[in-house]
């Protein structure tokens, strides 16, 4: 398998956090992990990766239900910041929600790769990095 | 012996004769003499004539002398004025008579006086012609005709004219008269019928005029010997006549078309005369009408009798000229309604001696009218009762005439109507489009149109209304003015608000009813699959610390998990519970005790309440809720406290309408509305980074007070602090 210089994951639950941490590393596919409470911290600190030069995340897994900024929020923030490497950066979004008016806005952002939906299994997570990265 | 036979002869002579001596002295007379000429003398024998008769004239005495000298004189008849100035008309045939020498011995004078007979005679020239009656007479056995001078006259022909049958038969005009009066002759000539026509003659000079010819036969033996008779000129009167006939005609064919009868009613015989048209009037035959005034009167409805005849008394007192309508009653018992009026004619003193008439029939008439009338009643009631607002509009806007329902719909009286237009109590917004559409029948583009348009009511409320509009059009078919039909649909306008806002309240609700249930399920979601996912590792891990790490997280799950559940409990309960147990609160009470609670925690924090309520308000509301509310308020004011500064809270409220507004204001943190408003009472939303926060509070405050029929709002500065805004229903 390929591999991912960064991988971000933007999420506020810590268990969930601590889970998918454990997965990533398992599978061993990316050098650096970053993990972002909420959107406004996400924002924030990508903001100064921009500042200092650095490529943001190529990988992002965002969820959607956070506090002082959620992940639509996020995404509509996101687009503006003018990062170097654009092109390569895959944003997954993984939430519980199955609203259905969730799952149709998604639509409305191009650079979401795509929806899945809260617990993701080793092999899942699997699957949607090679798919990534084979896109890559 | 001679002379005595002579005298004798003389004295018993029928005529007036007298034998005068060559001194004019009376010889010898008949005694017809004395009577008619001896004038007061008893005997006149040897008198002078002259002195008998003073008074004859020189003229006379001339012929005396002249006759004296041998000559005769006769006269038929000669209109002798006397010398004292009387007329006298004198017949006399005077001569000489010789004695035995053949000598001049007097005068034998027999004398007439004819004066009587002269007088009438010329009195009836004078008649003749005067009235233009000329006489005629031919004799049969001689054939000779004679015409007087009048007759001559009236043919034009000259004093000469010899006339003859055959050329007096030619004047008659060539056809009808001629043919006339031929037969008539021939008839007279066979029979001795005598005629009596008028016919036309065509005179010497080529006139035309009309004569009325008599004519007579005498018959002796059998045979006519003489046919005699009068010309008239009645030319003038015949033209008249003929003029009247065609007239009469006229006026014949002119009633009898227009069924106008006419009367005559003459006073003092009582007689009444009616043409025949006025028997169809009636409803009569001619033979029923006896001409009589009462006649009349029974043909009458009686309950018009006694105007009919005061009417006609009126009219014979010259009092009011006859002009009046009543019924009659025909024999078949239909009734008619005529119309009668009459001109009165005067005598010389001035009384009314005829009346002169029409009668024509108005049934037809009379019973359109009342229909007419009736139709015009309906009508009017119709409009005035309709349960609908009707109004007529002229065609500058002003209502023309309105009904009640009108007046009880908008609000304002007939008269206040009356000078207004309709677009003065028109809603502004609606007036364009109500103009638009009146100008498409004023254009003739369409008869009629309906519309919904607000109207203001006198007191300034807005009635809703459906209008419709037809075009009022006139005899010719013109735009005259419109017709307009008012529905007040105010109730079905706030029946539909009603609607539309429960609609809109369902919408709302179904929503977040929604939203509740995908957080829920999100939630519930969360945990669950966070305690499968370490469930997961735990099967998996070896190491003890690892293990322990686990654990604790999933006890932490299972908890979130709980007050996911938990918190579902509290939202439906709230939701579903509340109407049961709604009391009347204390609410000073109620705060100080929240205060009271919180007291550690405000003391830590230094926050300083300022409570400005009034003790004795009470409200509606359910205690657990109202503890809840305040206590998250409180807690959020404290949790969101700005570092800068002592928390300051200031509770204040006041009365409006029926419900209290409360206002919580704090100095914390504040809020980006901006950002922030639609969420700030959603569920599980929170702005900070606050680890306490579990975003539900509000959430459950809003429902809390939604449940107890209030309200809840909020403003707030980033960096200043935060008001919340509570609306709580007064214990009536």
């Amino acid at each position: 398998m390929e591999r991912v210089k960064t991988t971000c994951i933007i999420d506020d639950d810590p268990i969930y956090i601590y889970g998918t941490k454990r997965i990533i590393e398992e599978l061993d596919f990316c050098d650096k992990l970053i993990e972002y409470h909420n959107g406004q911290d996400a924002i924030d600190g990508m903001a100064q990766m921009v500042k200092e030069g650095k490529d943001i995340p190529s990988m992002i897994f965002l969820d959607l239900n956070m506090p002082v900024m959620n992940g639509w929020d996020f995404l509509e923030e996101f687009i503006n910041i003018p990062y170097n490497n654009k092109e390569d950066v895959t944003i997954y979004i993984i939430s519980s929600s199955i609203d259905p008016r969730d799952l149709v806005k998604v639509k409305d952002y191009n650079i979401v790769h795509n929806y899945v939906l809260k617990p993701v299994s080793p092999d899942e997570l699997r699957t949607m990095i090679e798919q990534a990265v084979i896109k890559v | 012996m001679e002379t005595i036979s002579a005298n004798f002869l003389i004295k018993y002579s029928p005529s007036s004769i007298a034998i005068l001596d060559k001194e004019m002295r009376f010889a010898a007379h008949s005694n017809v003499w004395l009577e008619e000429f001896g004038g007061s003398f008893d005997s006149i024998i040897g008198k002078s004539y002259y002195e008998v008769l003073p008074d004859t004239p020189l003229e006379l005495k001339e012929i005396h002398l002249d006759c004296l000298g041998g000559a005769i004189n006769k006269n038929n008849g000669k209109k002798i004025i006397s010398s004292n100035g009387t007329i006298q008309w004198l017949k006399w045939k005077i001569n000489a008579w010789k004695d035995h020498n053949e000598e001049i011995g007097g005068l034998i004078i027999v004398q007439e006086d004819i004066t009587e007979a002269k007088r009438r005679e010329e009195l009836l020239l004078r008649a003749e012609k005067v009235a233009r009656i000329g006489g005629w007479e031919i004799d049969m056995t001689s054939n000779r005709v004679f015409w007087t001078q009048v007759t001559k006259e009236i043919h034009e022909v000259p004093e000469d004219f010899v006339p003859d049958l055959e050329g007096g038969i030619n004047f008659y005009k060539k056809g009808k008269s001629r043919d006339e009066i031929t037969r008539l002759v021939s008839q007279a000539l066979e029979d001795g019928t005598p005629w009596d026509t008028e016919l036309i003659l065509v005179t010497a000079k080529n006139n035309e005029l009309w004569v009325r010819a008599k004519g007579e036969t005498e018959i002796v033996n059998g045979k006519c010997v003489r046919i005699y008779g009068t010309f008239q000129d009645i030319d003038k009167q015949k033209k008249i006549e003929l003029k009247f006939a065609e007239a009469k005609e006229r006026l014949e064919v002119a009633t009898k078309g227009a069924n106008i009868g006419i009367w005559e009613y003459d006073i003092e015989t009582n007689a009444l005369v009616w043409d025949d048209n006025m028997y169809a009037l009636y409803g009569i035959q001619k033979s029923d009408f006896n001409g009589e005034y009462e006649a009349w009167q029974a043909g009458l409805l009686p309950a018009d009798k006694a105007r009919g005849d005061k009417e006609i008394e009126l009219a014979i007192s010259g009092e009011k000229e006859f002009n009046t309508m009543f019924r009659v009653v025909w024999p078949n018992g239909e009734i008619r309604h005529i119309r009668a009026i009459a001109v009165s004619q005067f005598n010389n003193e001035g009384k009314v001696v005829k009346l002169i008439g029409t009668n024509w029939d108005i049934t037809e008439l009379k019973t359109t009218q009342l229909q007419l009338l009736r139709n015009r009643i309906a009508l009017k009631e119709t409009f005035q009762n309709s349960a609908v607002g009707l109004a007529m509009v002229d065609l500058d806007g002003t209502f023309k005439e309105v009904n009640q329902s009108l007046c009880d719909t908008l609000g304002y009286t007939e008269s206040e109507f009356y000078s207004m237009s309709f677009v003065d109590i028109t809603h502004p917004e609606d007036l364009a489009k109500d103009l638009v559409l009146l100008q498409k029948i004023i254009d003739r583009k369409q008869d009629t149109y309906q519309t919904e348009k607000r109207y203001y009511h006198k007191n300034k409320s807005i009635v809703y209304s459906v209008l419709t509009v037809t075009a009022g059009k006139n005899l010719n078919g013109e735009l005259s003015y419109f017709n307009a039909q008012i529905i007040n649909i105010s109730n079905r306008k706030a029946i539909e608000k009603e609607l539309i806002r429960a609609v809109a309240i369902a919408k709302d609700q179904n929503e977040s009813l929604l939203n509740f249930a995908h957080i829920v399920s999100h939630n519930l979601r969360s945990h669950s699959s966070n305690m499968t996912m370490i469930s997961g590792f735990l099967d998996k891990e070896e190491n003890a610390d690892e293990q322990k790490a686990l654990l604790a997280m999933l006890r932490d799950a299972a908890n979130g998990l709980m007050d996911t559940v938990t918190h579902l409990n509290e939202v439906v309960h709230v939701k579903l519970g509340t109407p049961e147990i709604m009391k009347s609160i204390n609410l000073f009470e109620t705060i100080k005790n929240v205060e009271k609670n919180l007291n550690q925690l405000l003391e830590e924090k230094n926050a300083v309440c300022h409570i400005h309520l009034s003790e004795d308000i009470n409200i509606q509301g359910v205690q657990a809720y109202l503890d809840s509310i305040f206590l998250n308020l409180f807690t959020n004011s404290i949790r969101y406290s700005s570092p800068e500064r002592n928390p300051v809270i200031t509770i204040s409220a006041f009365e409006e309408d029926n419900s209290l507004i409360l206002l919580f204001s704090d100095n914390g943190l504040g809020i980006n509305l901006d950002r922030h408003r639609k969420k700030i009472f959603g569920m599980y939303k929170t702005f900070h980074k606050n680890k306490d926060a579990k975003g539900i509070g509000l959430y459950m405050t809003k429902n809390q007070l939604e449940a107890m029929d209030g309200k809840i709002s909020v403003e707030s500065t980033e960096g200043s602090g935060t008001t919340f805004k509570l609306i709580f229903k007064l214990t009536a």
